[in-house]
């Protein structure tokens, strides 16, 4: 699975620690989903997307 | 709240098993137990310190603590296991100790498989690449195989050499010189990766950027 979590975070200049805090996880947890090494649950990638201002869809691309 | 509980039933049984091991005199023991968990959970230990609560228990970290959990069982019953194969066989060494004295070893070292666990998938694993965390399991895997290796050949030279009535040197020389050999490389190569991801601060391909502010 790859993720556009970075290129969001870049764009609204969010570090990961305030982006952890924003959707309530820990730092570690948005390097994984960064890296595309952790599959969330349909809750914390809806979090992720709205702390993102965006949507699930549009973050999370999943390989066919 | 739930983790809350959790949390502080395993702080009581900790401090149980250190007084325990105090009173038993075995303090080098209690004191490197100790400085070891400080250490390793010092960045929980200081968030609780700086902001007066419990760092957040994610679906990620409540997954990683249940994988941790199992570990540390697992290894508790085959360590058990391992001992009560030397208690049948009358082992002098084990033989000599206080129930006691193995029953706190056998459960703080439990307690030391979750807690490298529950590190290992927290923290270190994110900054270590795949090929790393390739290497790391081949290790682990050397180590766990050499040590039922180990112990399959100790018991099979046993039987071997009561059966023949001669001293079986092949299992002998599996048992005393290539497992541990083995156990030893597994060991100290599981563990000098698992101190280069503590160490580390991220990723070296991430270095660049991940960290914070990039402007637009």
């Amino acid at each position: 699975m790859k993720t556009r979590i970075k290129e969001y975070r870049t764009k609204y200049n969010l570090t990961q620690e305030r982006l952890a805090e924003l959707v309530g996880v820990r730092r570690e947890t948005i390097i994984f989903l960064e890296q595309g090494r952790y599959n969330p649950s349909l809750r914390l990638a809806y979090n992720v997307a709205k702390a993102l201002k965006t949507t699930v869809d549009e973050i999370f691309i999943f390989d066919e | 709240m739930k983790m809350r509980t959790a949390l502080l039933s395993a702080f009581v049984v900790a401090l149980v098993l250190i007084v325990l091991l105090v009173s038993l005199r075995e303090y080098y023991v209690a004191i490197a137990l100790t400085v070891g968990a400080v250490i390793l959970t010092r960045r929980e230990l200081w968030y609780m310190m700086k902001k007066r609560k419990l760092p957040p228990f994610d679906e990620r970290v409540r997954e990683n603590m249940k994988k941790s959990a199992r570990n540390g069982f697992i290894f508790f019953a085959a360590a058990s296991a391992a001992l009560m194969l030397f208690y049948t066989i009358d082992l002098v060494y084990v033989a000599n100790r206080h129930p006691v004295q193995i029953m706190s070893g056998l459960f703080l070292a439990g307690g030391l498989v979750y807690l490298l666990s529950y590190v290992f998938y927290d923290r270190v694993e994110p900054k270590l690449g795949e090929k790393e965390v390739r290497r790391l399991k081949s290790f682990l895997q050397v180590a766990g195989i050499a040590a039922g290796a180990c112990i399959a050949s100790f018991i099979l030279h046993n039987v071997a050499s009561g059966l023949l009535g001669i001293e079986e040197p092949v299992f002998f020389v599996i048992a005393v010189i290539l497992s541990p050999g083995a156990i030893a490389v597994g060991l100290i190569g599981s563990l000098v990766i698992f101190a280069r991801g503590l160490v580390r601060k991220q990723l070296p391909s991430e270095r660049v950027s991940q960290g914070d502010v990039v402007p637009e």
